[in-house]
């Protein structure tokens, strides 16, 4: 039975996971025929377009790393290490950029920073400066949305990792002299690493991946935006082959990165798994008010589009004023009342995931936690390599995989709604896992052993023992997983069926179909589902979701 | 897995029992279109001949559309090979069409000879532009300009007069206020490019076109987008826009305005049944309503022209109707007068590759964002 399960496991992570990502690379080194060539990633690079977008991609990779850092620890560092007016609240408002869904994101920075946008508006009518200022169209326009967006992955991160730094180790350093920067450079800043790289990581593949961005401020030479645009070209085989091998080089450069990253550090660094009690410091009334004056102003910054999404979604004909002039609710009626798939399906898609991720995650952190069977390692690395990979080509490589009939039933994988719950279960399953796992190793071994030594078979020492043991992990890893999955975009996009479309696929739609308001009026209830998961997120885990993303 | 495979067989084996029970019924009750015609016009036709069938056949029919850009939707009918996911496709340039028709993809359109013969077979001069297929596999289903869109408070702002022609989008005062699609990524754009390589020759064409791109301040990602970032204000005007999305934006609130210059390419927005369908009585049924009257009002209401001398574009004062005629500079139809058009198929489709390999090389890997 258990051997069964365990093969079933494999099974379907080698179907639904490794065959797709292998036929990619098949396509990328295969001619039109079927021979092997080299002959796609030749013209890549002798394509100077191609090669810029590849640069544009990794500096603006890095650049993103580099600001959500500086945004992220200072951030992280007030959170934890200070007491100050406010500070819970703050805690929590750092949370509210992760739950913006894709593409409003950006349409809601659009409208307050755009060349027609509030701010841009207000210095012509009260300044007189007449031609707007491009705060947004451009790489540093990509820049800015996603850093407003990712930094709470770097907070997140080390907020966690600082918590779990035991204080003696700081003490001592204090007992030896080391002070203020010192003691910070030299054993604050070591002991975060872990937690911080694993942020650091996610945010770069995350900007990376994001096509919808740079599209809609008009940047195309990056290559997740090269590779959308070309795999939708059907018709140019050529540019369509290009764009699975731009796909491919995104899997092979996630790949770099994560083992560079996990080289660097062992990024499942669980050996301090107890949080400790951090002692605040109280911050004069000065510097609590530089404090709180650093955060508001993130904050704001971080609310933009939040504050753009919301007047879209209910602004008639908004042009050339600094907020609507007419009201309406008829965007809310048309997505919620006229066309209430897109909720239905987000609801249907997402559940069946979880309940996928769940079947498959907790058995997964089970035989990670507590067992020594073959190929757990390759298990462990699979299921962080998913994290690693770029939507974008987790979509492309289910086009291309399952593109075939099956046979003896007579039709497409990619043409049955079930692909949708399917790549989304595969895709946010690493969540699932990390929320049982975590859990898994703080429940005592012994406690099991008890239970086997009075003869519980495993499953039923595991189903009466342990499981009451660890719901709460498994529960706050689910509900992680179903959050993204409703949010998730980039690899669904590609395999939307007609009547099947999520959320984020209404989002798309809407925005391509010209109607803004539409997608601000989906995208606020998407904002609003997330905000009420991440309400019972916190409620069941309490602040510390750091883990997770790592 | 095991489950999954059964959770998977479900659905198909009660399409299987809904199709066998349906096997009498006049038409089939689903409809599916793939369509870079924007949900504007394609909800509206769909709803309207859902409510048709319902009273004409009493069958409630569930319809669909994957939305998808002219070449995304020709590449999935190809990669369908011939088990489509839909019943028919809609829009974009006749010439892929044709080529469809060569790979065997589309069925003829067997709709009564009434309704074929009612439209003409082509407009247009010198150059005539087909509305139909001489073999059968398309019809043409409304007329559609594509011109140039502004935002009359932006161009006043600029100080100059309102754009009329092709030529007043050269405006050095214009610089990076135009907005504009790329000809491989839009079919609009693509055809409009066309124009301009057939009334300038292909070298000064070229040079016009990157003159166009000197002043454009945002290449958008799909066609659709060009009227809306002018219409919300952040651009002052936009190149190769089809009518009804500006007159979309135009109903939806805002300050936009239309021209659709001399030789403006003019769609007949081409319908074909794919191969395979599996509801081509359905599929019919739907062609029939939309050359209908009622069907034609669809498009009439919404800054479309209809395909038959027979309607013209007419309403209540104040209906939705005439302001579309207002919007598109008074035109009713477009068998009223004589119609320009210097795009010629033959040409397009032969330079087709020429223009996007060079659309690359020359204006999209050297473009620069103007300041």
């Amino acid at each position: 039975m258990r051997r069964l399960g365990y093969g079933a496991i494999w099974l379907f992570l080698l179907v639904f996971l490794v065959y797709p990502l292998l036929r990619i690379f098949y396509d990328a080194f295969t001619d039109e025929a079927g021979g092997f060539t080299v002959a796609n990633f030749v013209e890549f690079g002798r394509d100077a377009y191609y090669v810029r977008s590849l640069w544009n991609s990794i500096l603006l990779g890095l650049g993103t790393v580099a600001a959500t850092s500086v945004l992220g620890f200072a951030v992280a560092f007030l959170l934890v290490r200070f007491d100050f007016r406010g500070r819970d609240l703050f805690g929590y408002l750092t949370l509210i950029p992760i739950i913006s869904p894709p593409l409003v994101g950006v349409l809601g920075v659009t409208f307050i920073l755009g060349r027609a946008g509030t701010v841009n508006v207000l210095l012509h009518d009260w300044l007189d400066v007449a031609r707007p200022i491009n705060f947004v169209y451009g790489i540093h326009g990509v820049l800015l949305v996603e850093t407003l967006h990712l930094f709470p992955m770097i907070t997140l991160n080390v907020v966690d990792a600082l918590a779990k730094i035991d204080p003696a180790l700081e003490e001592a350093a204090e007992s030896v002299g080391a002070r203020g920067w010192r003691k910070l450079r030299t054993i604050t800043l070591p002991l975060a690493t872990p937690g911080y790289v694993a942020g650091a990581l996610l945010v770069f593949i995350w900007t990376f991946s994001d096509f919808a961005t740079p599209l809609v401020l008009g940047v195309h030479d990056l290559l997740a935006a090269q590779a959308y645009l070309n795999i939708v070209q059907f018709v140019d085989r050529r540019l369509f082959r290009m764009g699975i091998v731009i796909s491919a080089l995104m899997v092979v450069l996630a790949l770099v990165f994560l083992v560079a990253a996990r080289r660097y550090v062992a990024i499942k660094d669980y050996s301090s798994l107890a949080y400790s009690r951090v002692a605040r410091r109280r911050l004069s009334p000065s510097w609590q008010a530089a404090a709180v004056a650093f955060l508001s102003l993130v904050m704001l910054a971080s609310f933009i589009p939040y504050l753009g999404v919301a007047l879209a979604s209910v602004g008639k004909g908004w042009s050339l004023t600094p907020f609507p002039v007419q009201y309406t609710l008829q965007y809310y009626e048309r997505v919620i009342v006229e066309t209430p798939k897109y909720v239905v399906n987000s609801f249907l898609s997402s559940g069946l995931a979880v309940l996928g991720c769940v079947a498959l995650g907790v058995p997964i952190a089970w035989i990670l936690a507590r067992t020594r069977l073959a190929g757990r390692d390759v298990l462990d690395g699979l299921n962080t390599l998913i994290l690693a990979i770029p939507g974008t080509a987790i979509g492309i490589a289910y086009i291309r995989a399952f593109h075939f009939e099956v046979p003896g039933v007579g039709f497409k994988l990619t043409s049955l709604w079930i692909v949708i719950p399917l790549v989304l279960c595969i895709r946010r399953l690493p969540y699932t896992v990390r929320g049982a796992y975590a859990s898994l190793l703080l429940v005592h071994r012994s406690m099991e052993e008890a239970a086997a030594s009075v003869g519980a078979p495993g499953l039923r020492s595991f189903r009466d023992v342990t499981l009451p043991l660890i719901w709460r992990g498994v529960l706050v890893g689910a509900l992680f997983s179903f959050m993204t999955s409703l949010q998730e975009a980039s690899a669904v996009l590609f395999l939307s069926l007609g009547g099947w479309e999520t959320i984020p696929v209404g989002i798309f739609s809407f925005y391509i179909a010209g109607s803004a308001n539409e997608a601000a009026a989906l995208g606020m209830i998407l904002i609003a589902v997330a905000a009420l998961t991440v309400v019972v997120i916190n409620r069941v885990a309490g602040t510390r979701m750091g883990g997770m993303f790592g | 897995m095991r489950r999954l495979v059964a959770v998977a067989l479900f659905p198909a084996l009660l399409a299987a029992l809904a199709g066998g029970a349906l096997a009498q019924a006049p038409i089939e009750s689903e409809l599916t279109l793939i369509t870079p015609v924007s949900k504007f016009i394609h909800d509206a036709a769909l709803k309207a001949f859902a409510e048709y069938a319902k009273e004409k056949w009493n069958v409630t029919v569930k319809t669909n559309a994957i939305p998808a850009g002219t070449p995304v939707a020709y590449g999935r009918i190809v990669e369908w090979k011939g088990k489509p996911d839909a019943d028919i496709f809609w829009g974009g340039e006749s010439a892929l069409f044709e080529k469809l028709a060569e790979q065997k993809l589309l069925q003829k359109v067997e709709i009564s000879k009434e309704v074929w013969d009612s439209i003409p077979a082509s407009i247009g001069k010198p150059k005539p532009i087909p509305l139909k297929d001489k073999d059968g596999y398309w019809i043409g289903t409304a007329l559609e300009p594509y011109g140039l869109v502004y935002h009359p408070v932006k161009i006043k702002r600029l100080g100059i007069a309102e754009p009329k022609d092709w030529e007043d989008l050269l405006n050095p005062k214009l610089r990076g206020e135009v907005a504009q699609c790329a000809p491989t990524r839009s079919s609009s754009s693509n055809a409009t490019y066309e124009v301009m390589l057939s009334m300038h020759g292909e070298d000064k064409g070229w040079q016009w076109l990157k003159k166009l791109a000197d002043n454009t301040g945002h290449f958008t990602a799909r066609s659709r987008d060009v009227p809306t970032v002018v219409a919300k204000g952040e651009y002052a005007a936009g190149f190769a826009v089809p009518s009804y999305m500006a007159f979309e934006e135009k109903l939806a609130g805002f300050d936009i305005k239309f021209v659709a210059p001399k030789n403006a390419f003019v769609t007949p927005e081409p319908m074909a049944i794919l191969a395979g369908s599996r509801s081509p009585r359905a599929a019919r049924a739907f062609v029939e309503f939309l050359l209908s009257e009622r069907g034609q009002k669809v498009f009439m209401e919404r800054g479309l022209f209809p395909i038959t001398p027979k309607y013209k574009v007419q309403g209540a004062p104040g209906s939705t109707a005439e302001l579309a005629v207002q919007f598109t500079g008074g035109v009713r139809s477009y068998f009223d007068g004589e119609i320009a058009n210097i795009y010629d198929e033959g040409v397009a489709a032969r330079r087709s590759e020429a223009l996007k390999t060079r659309f690359r090389s020359d204006i999209e890997s050297v473009w620069k964002k103007p300041n």
